[in-house]
Order: C-alpha cells, then structure tokens, then sequence
C-alpha cells in the first residue's frame, strides 16, 4: 500500500506541470487581472508554482517614457508572498513583505531597463505529516497606453 | 515530459484563438499527500523564470509614441499565407502576422486588422493550435471590429491562450519561433518607419530591442539543439546580436523620485541612440531575414 501510494504521488506528480500551467492561467485571467486596471496587460505571461519554503525570479524589460503597473499575485493557499523588485545591480528598488503585503507597484523608469523581480514564499511552520502544497504566483506587468 | 521548474514567459505575437475554450478546473492549487510518513524537509529551491521578451503589441505602441506613422505596404502580403506549407514557416509567420495584427491594432486600422486575425487563423488551423479561433472568438473579432479598445483586449485574450496551448502541449519550439518571427517582424516595422521618418526617438526604440534580444536568443537557444529550424532562426539571431554588441544602452542610477504619485526608477541618463552605420546595418539585416521567413 505504502509503494502503492508513493507511485500515485509519483504519477500525479508527473501530470503536474500541464495541469498546473493551465490553473495558473486561469487565476491570472479570473482573479489577477481585475486589480491590472486601468493598465493595459502586457501579454507576457509569468507564473510559477511554488510551494513554501521556494522561491523564483524573472527578468523583465522595461521601457522609458511608459507607465507601468507590476502586479504579484499569488494564490490564498500560499497565504501571503514575499517579493521585490530588483535593479541590474541588484539594489532594492521597491519589496513587499509578507507581514504588510502590497499587491502592486506603479513606476516609470527614466531610461530602459532590465528589472528582477524575485518572490519568495515563506515557509510554513507545520511539522509533522504535513501536506505539500503548491500554489500560482503570478507576475503581471502593464502598460498604460 | 520535462519535469523541469524552469519556466518561460513568453511574449508571443499573436491573436490566436484559444484552445478549446473549455472550462479551467475549479481547483486552482493542487495538494499532495507526502510520499514518506515522517516530514520531509524540503530543500528550498530557486526557480528562475526567464526568456521574457515584450510583446510586439507594447512595441508598437512605443512606435506609435515615437511618432511612427502607419505604414500598410510595409507588412507581410497576406496573400502569402498560403505559401507556407512547413511548420516553421507557419510558426514564423504566425509570429510575423501578430505583429502586424499588432501595429495595425494599435494604429486603429480595424479592417486590416481583421485580415491579419484571419491569416493568424489560417496558419493556427495549420499548425493544430487546438481549435484554433473557434467560431466564437470570430464572431467576438467580427462583432468589435469598430471598437479599437474591445479588438485589443480580445487579441491579447486569444494570444494567452495560443500560448498556453502550446505550452501545455509540448509544442514549446513552436512558440519559440513564433516569438522568434515577430520579434523580427516587430524590428523590421521600426526599421522601415524610421526609414520613412527617421527622428531619435525612434533610433532609441531601436537600439533598445538589444535587451529582448539577449532573451530571444536564450529562448532559441533552449530548442535549437533539438529543432533544425530553431537553429537556423538562432542564426539568424546571432547575426542581429552581433550587430548590436556596440549598441550602448545607457544604465540610470537606482534612484526612485515620486511624479504625480508615481515612482520614477533611475535618474537622467542619455537615451539609447544608433549611428547612421549601426542603423544601417540593423535594417540591413533584419530585412534580410525576414525576407526569408515571408517568402
């Protein structure tokens, strides 16, 4: 039973890339991208499936002279993330804890740039037979026209 | 299937009609039971999501801001979209023609952005992308076709759910070269507007397509090992990159000033600018290859 059990967490760990992508896009579009108004969703589409204790980044380009919103958003079973945004340099230019969340940050940059933006997702504090769990983390990014 | 963590954002050009249109699953997370009965400690673990290019819709718009006037003999014919009978050729061009459903959408011209939508469906129906551009999202194109705003939001809406498709499907080399070919086709837009009206605004946006392109090609690169025809748009690509190696893009400091409420990140820096011999080269170059992706 206990091999039995180990193949079936196996198997549907397997599966979970696919599943998990499509889900991720589901939440961004159905409860992530109502808080992108008044700007304009830039199309790319990031997202990771963390689990806590993880963490991820992305490289992102953004152009001077636009106004941008960039929106983290991840899903209420991660409870709430921790995230930054990062220059080349990797000088802090703007964070949001877990303990005073900010979902979004509205900026310009004065000359085009790659910026990071890194998330982590704070370690739970159960011990024990704890489940695994994993969640979206979605980073938006849009542009006002 | 790749168990990889390491995911690609990807800015594809496209308004693709989706896959499916299906109902999503209700469950947004997905909770697994531990494979041992005693805690495991989990190694904490860094993803790195990279290989994001902007989408040729924003680059249109710099376009556009930077005083870029609509040009519609510049764009790929669409009577050559049933000449491409490969799948690299319909991929790349599927990219080519989402930049120029892009440009066109953003210059507000609604009626050839429909004949664009209708290319990118054709070589979707090609390609298998799912159902693609069911009757639904037609009839949505077709009814806000005078509503530039509503046309927009259903591009983008479609195109995320190509891409998505493609993704989930394993067809990630697909979308490789369909980002591949409208970021080409994005960069030969701004080469043949500034051409028309050359001003350094437009040089700047120009220049500026150096930094997508390191991520361009790190996205190639991933597909090229496996993809002849990857690698041979990585060429292509290692040719724009080299012509682009004394391009300066100037670094601001990491000042953050408020305007208006808004946070400003960088103080004043010198614009990105190009040569009279580095734009040349660049057109040159980039006109070249996408002459051999559209024909």
């Amino acid at each position: 039973m206990k091999h039995l059990s180990s193949l079936i967490a196996v198997l549907f760990l397997a599966a979970l890339p696919s599943i998990s992508s499509a889900q991720c896009r589901s939440f961004a579009k159905n409860k992530c991208m109502p808080a992108m108004a008044p700007y304009k969703f830039n199309e790319t589409f990031n997202a990771a499936q963390l689990a806590p204790g993880e963490e991820a980044t992305v490289d992102l380009t953004f152009y001077s002279g636009q106004s941008y919103r960039l929106l983290v958003c991840a899903h209420p079973i991660l409870g709430q993330v921790n995230w930054k945004l990062l220059d080349a340099s990797g000088n802090s230019l703007f964070e949001s804890k877990a303990d005073d969340p900010k979902g979004s940050f509205d900026f310009k940059v004065a000359t085009t740039q790659k910026l990071t933006v890194q998330i982590d997702v704070p370690a739970g504090d159960k011990g024990g037979n704890e489940m695994m769990t994993v969640g979206c983390v979605n980073i938006l990014v849009g542009y006002m026209e | 299937m790749r168990m990889i963590k390491t995911l690609s954002a990807l800015a594809a050009t496209l308004a693709l009609a989706a896959c499916g249109g299906g109902e999503q699953p209700a469950q947004d997370t997905l909770t697994v039971p531990p494979t041992d009965s005693t805690a495991a400690v989990r190694a904490k673990r860094t993803q790195n999501i990279f290989h994001n290019i902007p989408s040729p819709m924003e680059t249109a718009g710099l376009l556009k801001k930077a005083g870029a006037e609509y040009d519609k003999d510049i764009l790929n014919d669409v009577r050559n979209v049933d000449n491409y009978t490969a799948a690299s050729k319909q991929a790349l061009n599927l990219g080519v023609y989402g930049a120029d459903l892009s440009y066109a959408s953003v210059f507000n011209n609604t009626q050839e952005s429909m004949l664009y939508t209708s290319c990118a469906q054709k070589l979707a129906k090609k390609l298998d992308v799912s159902d693609a551009f069911n009757a639904q999202v037609v009839d949505r194109l077709e009814k806000n076709r005078n509503n530039r705003d509503s046309l927009l939001s259903i591009i983008s809406d479609t195109y995320w759910q190509v891409d998505g498709y493609l993704k989930e499907n394993q067809r990630d080399n697909i979308s490789a070269l369909m980002i591949a070919g409208g970021w080409v086709e994005g960069l030969y837009i701004a080469a043949q507007v500034t051409k028309a009206h050359d001003t350094p605004e437009l040089r700047q946006r120009i220049a500026e397509q150096k930094l997508p392109l390191v991520d361009l090609l790190a996205l190639v690169r991933t597909y090229s090992p496996d993809d002849p025809a990857v690698s041979s748009v990585l060429g292509d690509l290692q040719t724009m990159d080299s012509l682009y190696t004394d391009v300066v893009i100037p670094k601001g400091n990491s000042t953050i000033t408020q305007d208006n409420g808004v946070a400003v990140i960088g103080g004043t820096a010198p614009l990105a600018a190009l040569t009279d011999a580095q734009l040349a080269a660049i057109t040159s170059a980039v006109t070249t290859i996408r002459a051999k992706y559209i024909n």
